[in-house]
Formats: C-alpha cells, structure tokens, sequence
C-alpha cells in the first residue's frame, strides 16, 4: 500500500493520546531542524562556507591592520591575532606566499599590493555591514562585529557597493574606522590609545576597538562611542579617569588602549549633565539640547528633520494609550516618539512657558 | 583617458570629496541640517507672529487626549474597528447578492444556453463558461461590495487623522514583538484585504520591520475569509447551542478567530524578531497630525479607483486560470475517477489526521487566487467525492445555497463534524495568502526567499494548530 | 483634444485663463515639480489644477511612485509633477531620494513648494533645501484659512522678500489663491520674475571650507551648472545618484538647456 496510508493507518490505531506524543515530536524535530542560527540546517549550510578562504580572509586583515598601526607583524603575532597553532599558522602564511599575497623579508611578514588590495576590500565589505546593521537594523551593538565577520565573507564587493549606495556610501563605521574606498584609498591613522593622555588632555574618540568582544562589551556599557568628547582628568598608575558629556568614566589601562582619541585643542567639555527627554512629564517643556551620538543614521535623520535639533523648544504633550510612546510638541505639531528614542534625546529644562512662540 | 584641458577628470573629484569627509568626521550631517533649520527658525521669526494661543492646535490636543487615553483609547479603538467591520460585513449583503443573481444566475445559465446554440463542444463550454467565468463571477460578486465599502471607510478614518493615533496606541504592543507601531495599520488595512495590507507597509521605513509586517499580514482575516468564518461558525458553532444564543455564539466564535489572528501576527513578528529577523525594534517617530474633516466624495473616487478596483483586478486575473484548473480536476478523468477524486481518496486519511479532509486540502490548493470561491468549490467536490445525486450544478460547477441548513446538509453528508467545522475556521485563517497576495509579495519584496517563507509559514503553522486541536479533541471526546 | 476657447472667454469662469488637461501630457511648454511636507495639501493643490484626483495619505513613504497631470494656462501647456511629501531632502530614503533627484536633474522650470501656514517654521525646512538645488521656485503657503484658528499672522511680502521668491497665500480646499499660484507661476516659468532665492551659508567654517573646495572643483568640470554648491555638500554625504551622474557625464548636462523653451 502507499505509505501515508499505512502511516495514517499505523498513528490512528496508537490513539489520540499517541499521537499528540508524535505530533510534539515532530514540531521538536521541526524546530531542531530550522531553528535559526543554531538548527541543523543553519549549521549545514554554515558547514558549506569555505573555512579555507575564512582564515585567509582573517590573515590579510590582520596583517593589514598590523601595517596600519605601524606594528611589526611576525609569524608569531598572527598566530596570536588569529587565534591558532604556530602550526596551523606556518602553514597559511607558506600558502600566503605562495599566492604571491604577502611577502617575508627576516621574520617580518608583510602584505604585497594585490594582498594589501586584497585585505582592503574585505575590510570595506566588513565596515559597510557594520555601518547598515548599526544604521538601518535593529541588530544589537555588540553583535555588529561578529555580523560583520561572517557577511565579509559571504557577500561580493558588488554587492556591498550597492548596499553602500544605498546608506549614503558611507566614509567610516560605527566604531569610528575610516571604510576604504572602492577604489581602495584609506585615510592615515588619527590619534592615539587613550592609555596614552595625560591629565587635562582633551581629546575626542575616534575609534573602539571591538575586539575582544569581552572587552568592547564592557565599553559600550560605559556608553562610549566615536565622537564622544573625553577630557582627562586624573591619572593613576593603572586608572585612567575623564569626563565624559558630563559624566566621569574610570577605565584600566588595558581597556584605555583599545580606545583610540584624537587630540583636540580648546576647553574641556561642559560638567553638568544633560536631563533626558524621556524625564519629561506630560505637560512640561524644555529646550532641546542635542541627540546622543548613539542614535545613528535614518532614526537621527528623521528626529532632526522633524524639528528634533540643539535649541528648539520641546514640550510633552500627551502620552499614548499604552504609555509610551509620548507625544511631544515641536514646532506646532505632535510627534510621537518611544521612550528609546526619547532616552537619546538631551535637554535643557527651562522654566519659560510652553506655549510662546518668541 | 584624457578628460578635460585642466587635468581634473570625475575621478578626482570624486576621491576629493572622500578625503574631504573622511576629514570631517563622523556627525557633520548635524551641521548641515542645523543650519538649514537655523534659517528657517530666524525667517520664521521675522515674518510669522503668534498672536495668541493657538487655539487650532489645543483642541487638537484635546481630541487626542480622549482618543488616546489610558482608559478610552483602547475601547474606542476596537469600537470603531468594529463598526467598520460591521458596516462592511452587513453593508456588502446585499449588494454581493444582487451581483451574484446577475453574474451567476442570470448571465451563467444565458451564456450557457448561448454556448450550446453555437453547438459549443462540451469540454470548451465547461472550460470556459463552468471554469474561467464563473470563478470570475464568483471573485467579482464576494469581492467586489465588501471592498468597496471597507477602502473607503478606511480611507476615511486615514484621511481624518484617526489611523497615526491608532499606530501611536499600539505601538506599544508591536514593539515588544520587536515590531513597527505603523504595522498596526497595516494589520488593519488586512482585514480589508492582505494585498493591500502587504502595500500599506511601505510606510515603515526600516526593512526589517516592513518585512515582518509583510510576512505577517496574512493573520488578518481578510474579507474574503469572513464569508467562509461566518457561514461555518453558523452552521458548527452556532448548532451547538440553543437557537436563541446561536448568532451571538458564532459571531463570538469568528470575532474569535480574528482576535487569535491578530494573536499569531504579534507572535510571529516576536518569532521573527528573535530570530531569522533578528533585532531591536528601531525608531518610532511618526507625525500625528491635524484632524481635518475629510471630503468624502473625493475619498470614495479615490479610494474606489487606488484601493478596490486595482486589488480586484490583480483578483481576477489569478481567478480565471484558477477557474479552469478547478472545472478540468473535477471533469478529466483517469482509471474511472475525476483527478479530484483520485486526490480526494488519497489525502483524505492523512487529512483527517489534522481534523480536515481531502476535499478542504484540494479545494484550499485550487482556490488558491482567492479565498472567496473556498466555499463554493468545497460545495462542488463535496458533493462530487460523496456522489450526492441531485444537488449542485454539476462536476467542476462551483455552487453556493441560499439555505444555511442544505449547505449543512451536505457538509454533514460529507462527512464533517464540529470538529471539521473548528478546524476549518483554523486553517482559513492560517493557510498560504492568495495568489494576489503572493504576487504582490514579491512585488514589494523583489525576494523569493521572503515571498516563500510568507506562503509557507501560516500553512505549517496552520497544519501544526489543526493538528492539535483535532487531536486534544479526539483525547477528550 | 482640441482647445476650447469658449471657455476662456466665458464669463462665469472663475479661473478664465485656466483649462485642466488632466493626463493630456502632448505638447508641453513648461515642466513643474510640486513639492511639500506631508499634510499639507499638496494633492489638494494638485487636483486642483490638472483635474485629477489623486489621493495621498497622509504619511511619508507611501507615494514612491510620482504622479503627473497637466494644465492649460493662458495658452501654455504645463505639465504637473507631483512629488512624494517628505520632511527634508537630506536623507538616504526612497521618496526623498526621488523628490530630490527630480529637482536636480528633472530641472522642473518652477517648483511649486506647498507649505502649511500653520506650521511654517517645520515647512521653511523643506522649502530652504529646495531653494538650495533650484532658483526658480513659488512657495504656496496653503493653509491660510487655519491661520486664523490658529492666531497666526504672516508676514507675506516679508516673507517673499526673505526668500526671494513669490509667495502666495492660499487655501487649496476652498479653491482660494489658485489664481494668484497660475499667474507666479508664470512669470517665473516666462522669466518676468527672478528669483532670488535665499542660499544658507552658516556652516561650520570646516565644512564651509570642505563645499568651497569640492565647489571650484565642480566649476572647472562642469561651468554651466547652476547650483554647484549644493552638488559639492551633497557629494560630502555621498550621495549616489549624484555620484554616478559624475562617472556617466550627465552632470554635466544640468544647467546647459539655459532658458526654458520659448513657443
């Protein structure tokens, strides 16, 4: 007989009890099967990405990083970046050579031009993705990096230049790196480890190293990111302190040297700290002091096109069935903006009445 | 390449100006901006003077506040939901009957006679009068008067300013589903009708929010499903109890299967969100803007020629083939048996399984253009599986009956039982959209993977939910 | 279709001089882009005059795609290009996108920004990035029968003095001031009204540096174009459609048809 048949047959004699049994074991397997990232599926089809080419990929980015930064790089050191055997490491850099990508000159390894061209590119698919999915996704700050790692791989420099198109080609990633071209320029390196100021240096972040992720955690739990103004204010044999948008931040020397600062002439930044939209209650108003830099692309393109800039006058107005979000009056009209948003958001409450108009 | 005498090519401008921002940093866009709204704000100040309160935008706020409120909001939001569904729902009886008794049973049975004075062979009258027309005129006759009704009441409310503050009420909800506060309009533009709901969500701006929108659109219950939720809910659910509960009880039981609609739409987006579609929920900053009397004649225009009648068509063109797949399943023959039959027999036992049968599975794959032609084609394979003799029009003639109790008639000679019915009301809400839907899917998406994963999903979880319920059933009965 | 002059001369008809052609397209004597910010009556003023009845929602995005429509006005044909309602032009979304673009390369011989009057200072926005693509514009300042509601009095000539272009109250629900929007429309499209238009130069001494460079740049490669500042920020945000008009030459094409076609 055909098979759904008997199999029909072989579940309805088990009874219902049964088949509930199999029916919860089947969704199990189906879930098993498809879940999203850790399914067998997901794990299969990941099985398929040439680890090969992953771990080529990786060297010439790190070698070029090594070269950016103006450090040596020897066997050693990129058995260490990379995070394998001297062995395992031997062997790719002999492969290396042998695609005419680096070239060895002592124990110094260092790329050739189609490898430096070679290593651009990848870094550029990697800091375009990390700009779209800091930009125009909701992806969690922590896993831009690690997104980013596995996309670099996976998707064509045509590709990322038409999702670079379409976010505005961006210049620099979310960490505050310079994105090559596609032509494969690339800006100097600015600044230096912020484990490197002394006290009363002002400067401003440029760059947080997102590697190791524990670390750069860490850092994004102290709200740090490129632009931020950071004014030094102590400094202890292993402690760094500054002030940081009216906020003092204590950091290690070692999580100090994976932020990279440029100096900054003129005065240290303002001690007192902004209130934040959200504190605001329905029928209060106060001036809009600025949008924390954390709130990127589109989402503070639309808030300042929606009146949303430094000095206009901001009033809460009526809150949503659900509480949140809150609607707030800018300009003669109501925008309705979420608690989120409204935590990026700075005032300046002023004691004036809402309803002037100057 | 030589380009110009004053040796500056494109090229070198273009790398000029990535130096020049690669100098200027990361937030220089902010300086833009600011100066153009410094501008404006001194220009303003020239030129407008506020003379006194602005009265216009108080009472605005006052409106909001009652619309919005903590205690209002809600309830008069599902309100007037409500009386659009109601309106649409009662509004389109009669108008879907006048059109049905001249599409269906005047102009059928006058081009059939037409037909077989041309000495029409019988296989191209069937094809073409029993198949591609009257799955037209079925499409057009259900379809038609709903939609005209529920667009421009919709539009209506849209242009009145009440949508924005339905999405700024919500938004709470979709958010914590890792979804967009607009996709509540879009939910609701669904219930008109999922293909207009999958355009309708071009208003998100982040394409991972307008993507869950569009995957789950397909849990609103759609007009063209109400006609199926009703008449089953009245035959199964409302034959449960005394007669005098009976039409409050099914119209209970399809307001039911909407709110569970919704309920699966929040849980799929939270699914999503947590997964394949994996992300915070982004911005949220929408304009409420003005109330302003809308003007109705324009938005009935309007509304008629943008909304219904493009829906329509797009409907149409999926019905016809669509009808002369149905007749030729139903009238070619193989070994003895209709292909339908052969389908029928062989499903039926697997079908059962899930509290369905073969004849739901065929005609959910048949009808696939429209949900509106379900009913009548689960009529004519009912009664061509069981051999009815003497009722409906023929094999491969999609029917319907003025009587509740002979449609019941035949369903239970078929073979249904309450849990059929229940299960029925199930499936229709979660199955594969319609063609039109799935088309226009891949319109807005340009994905075949997303277009796939949006037909496929409700019918796994639909076949996951039937199973289910048909098996906790049978375990307590 | 024929053009009948009976109606210009009939007497009872409240605009003499205009006849709606809907989407009669032939013929063309002058191109129009119709901008605005959502909810402020664009479509109104659109239907208005070319007879259509388009209908927008009130939220931005939703139109991508532009519509176009066209007039009859004292025996020159004019066709109507009815843009996506944005706040800015500024951003990397569709709609902007398209509105924006239309303005540069589309070179409309008039844009026609619709601005509600209630909220003039959120308009003004749109309206003074507009003025930095194009010179040839009219502001609508619809609206003006809220203001009242509202305790709002404008200023109309100061106003038009500020931004150098005409400006003209009106309230396209009511049909009120579409005459006067006919008749700027005209002379600007005829060139019997100059504009000029007010260009925002308060920048940041850094970025103003960054636009002058890239500017001078633009002017040696491409001497017709009219608004190179504005090319030279906008290649600072990277946008792409004027990046790729650089890399096809068809930058270079903007400015050279000088004056809008004489009949």
């Amino acid at each position: 007989m055909n098979l759904p048949l008997s199999l029909t047959r072989f579940l309805l004699l088990n009874g219902p009890g049964y088949m509930l049994g199999y029916g919860l074991l089947a969704v199990a397997a189906l879930f098993w099967v498809f879940w999203p990232g850790k399914g067998l599926w997901a794990r299969l089809s990941r099985g398929h990405m040439n680890t090969q080419r992953v771990l080529l990929e990786d060297a010439l980015k790190a070698l070029f990083d090594f070269e950016y930064r103006r450090h040596p790089c020897e066997l050693n050191s990129l058995a260490g970046n990379l995070n394998i055997s001297l062995d395992k490491a031997s062997r790719l850099v002999e492969r290396l050579l042998q695609m005419g990508l680096i070239s060895m000159a002592g124990q110094g390894l260092s790329l050739t031009d189609t490898g430096r061209s070679y290593a651009l590119r990848v870094i550029r698919v990697h800091r375009i993705w990390e700009r779209y999915l800091a930009d125009e996704t909701g992806v969690a700050q922590v896993d831009w990096h690690h997104e980013a790692d596995r996309m670099e791989h996976q998707v064509s420099p045509e590709a990322t230049d038409r999702l670079a198109a379409q976010i505005g080609n961006p210049v620099f990633d979310p960490h505050g790196d310079p994105i090559p071209s596609a032509d494969g320029e690339l800006p100097e390196l600015r600044g230096k480890p912020l484990s490197q100021l002394r006290e009363g240096d002002l400067g401003r972040i440029v760059h947080i190293e997102d590697e190791p992720k524990s670390i750069y955690e860490q850092l994004v739990v102290e709200g740090l990111y490129p632009g931020m103004p950071v004014y030094v204010t102590d400094v202890a044999e292993n402690r760094i302190t500054f002030a940081t948008d009216g906020d003092e931040c204590t950091l290690t020397h070692l999580f100090a040297s994976h932020i990279t600062v440029e100096m900054m002439p003129g005065k240290a930044p303002q001690r007192s700290k902004n209130a934040l939209l959200s504190s605001l209650e329905v029928g209060e108003s106060a001036e809009v002091a600025g949008i924390s830099p954390n709130c990127r692309g589109q989402q503070r393109r639309r808030l300042m096109d929606l009146g949303i800039i430094p000095g206009t006058r901001i009033a809460a107005e009526v809150r949503s069935a659900s509480g949140d979000p809150v609607g707030y009056r800018v300009m003669d009209t109501t925008i309705g903006i979420r608690k989120q948003e409204a935590d990026l958001i700075f005032i300046t409450r002023k004691t004036t009445s809402p309803h002037e108009h100057a | 390449m030589e380009k110009t005498t004053h040796h500056l090519n494109p090229e070198d401008l273009l790398s000029a100006a990535n130096q020049a921002r690669w100098e200027l940093g990361v937030n220089f866009h902010d300086d833009i901006i600011e100066s153009v709204y410094e501008d404006a704000t001194r220009i303003a100040r020239k030129t407008v003077r506020q003379k006194d309160e602005n009265a216009a935008y108080r009472q605005d706020l006052k409106i909001d506040r009652i619309i919005t409120s903590k205690w209002l909001g809600f309830p008069i939001m599902f309100l007037m939901l409500a009386l659009v569904f109601w309106l649409t729902v009662a509004g389109a009886n009669v108008p879907s009957g006048m059109l049905a008794s001249l599409l269906i049973d005047t102009a059928h049975p006058w081009l059939k006679a037409g037909a077989a004075a041309l000495h029409m062979p019988w296989w191209l009258d069937g094809v073409l009068i029993d198949g591609a027309y009257l799955s037209m005129a079925w499409v057009i006759s259900v379809m038609l008067p709903p939609m005209a009704i529920f667009f421009p009441l919709f539009t209506l409310l849209e242009d009145l300013g009440y949508l924005p503050r339905v999405a700024f009420n919500m938004d709470s909800l979709f958010r914590k589903a890792g979804a967009h506060g607009k996709q509540a309009l879009t939910l609701s533009m669904g219930f008109g009708c999922n293909a207009a709901g999958v355009i309708a969500a071009r208003v998100i701006d982040s394409p991972r929010e307008r993507l869950i929108a569009i995957i789950t659109n397909n849990f609103s219950l759609c007009n063209g499903r109400w006609p199926t939720q009703i008449l089953i809910a009245t035959i199964f659910i409302g034959g449960l109890v005394p007669a005098a509960w009976a039409g409050l009880v099914s119209a209970g039981a399809v307001v039911g299967v909407a709110v569970l609609g919704i309920g699966f739409s929040l849980l799929v987006s939270w699914g999503l969100s947590k997964s394949v579609l994996r992300g915070e929920a982004s911005t949220f900053s929408l304009e409420l803007p003005p109330y302003r009397p809308p003007r109705i004649l324009q938005t009935l225009y309007t509304s008629l020629i943008d909304r219904t009648v493009f829906v329509l068509w797009r409907a149409i063109v999926f019905a016809v083939p669509a009808g002369i797949v149905i007749w030729l399943v139903a009238n070619v023959h193989v070994g003895g048996l209709s292909l339908a039959e052969h389908f029928i027999q062989a499903t039926d036992p697997m079908a059962l399984v899930f509290g369905l049968n073969g004849v739901i599975l065929l005609a959910y794959i048949i009808a696939i253009p429209a949900n509106e032609i379900v009913i009548p084609t689960i009529l004519m394979l009912t009664v061509l599986s069981s051999s009815l003799g003497g009722l409906g029009a023929g094999s491969g003639v999609m029917f319907e009956l003025d009587s509740i109790a002979d449609t019941a008639q035949i369903l239970q000679a078929g073979g249904w039982t309450v849990l059929t019915g229940v299960n029925l009301m199930l499936f229709s809400l979660l199955h594969n959209p319609c063609s039109t839907t799935i088309y226009t899917i891949y319109k807005e998406t340009h994905s075949l993977k997303w277009t796939l994963v949006s037909t496929f999903l409700p019918i796994v979880l639909g076949l996951i939910v039937c199973f289910f319920t048909a098996q906790i059933w049978l375990l307590l009965t | 279709m024929s053009t009948p002059n009976t109606c210009e001369t009939c007497p009872v008809h409240h605009k003499a001089n205009l006849q709606k052609l809907g989407l009669n397209l032939d013929n063309i004597d002058f191109v129009l882009a119709l901008a605005g910010n959502p909810n402020t009556g664009k479509s109104t003023v659109f239907n208005n005059l070319t007879g259509l009845r388009q209908h927008t929602g009130n939220w931005p995005g939703k139109t991508v795609a532009r519509a176009e429509g066209a007039y009859v006005y004292n025996d020159r044909r004019y066709k109507m290009v009815d843009l996506p309602g944005t706040y800015s032009l500024l951003s990397t979304s569709t709609d902007e996108e398209v509105a924006r673009n239309f303005i540069l390369f589309g070179q409309p011989d008039v844009t026609i920004i619709v601005a509600d009057a209630t909220r003039l200072e959120r308009n003004l926005n749109l309206t003074l990035q507009i003025l930095e693509i194009t010179d040839r514009a009219v502001l609508c300042l619809n609206m003006m029968d809220e203001t009242r509601r509202s305790n709002i009095e404008i200023d109309v000539r100061g106003l038009s003095k500020e931004l150098g272009i005409p400006v003209i109250p009106a309230s396209a629900r009511r049909r009120e001031g579409m005459d006067q929007l006919l008749a700027a429309v005209e002379e600007v499209a005829s060139g019997t009204y100059v504009c000029r238009p007010h260009r925002i130069k308060s920048h940041s001494p850094k970025l103003n540096r960054a636009i002058a460079n890239l500017a001078s740049k633009l002017a040696v490669l491409y001497p017709d174009l009219p608004n190179a500042q504005w090319v030279a920020l906008r290649l600072l945000e990277g946008d792409n459609s004027i990046m790729e008009a650089i890399r096809s030459g068809e930058l270079g094409e903007i400015g050279t048809s000088v004056e809008p076609a004489q009949i």
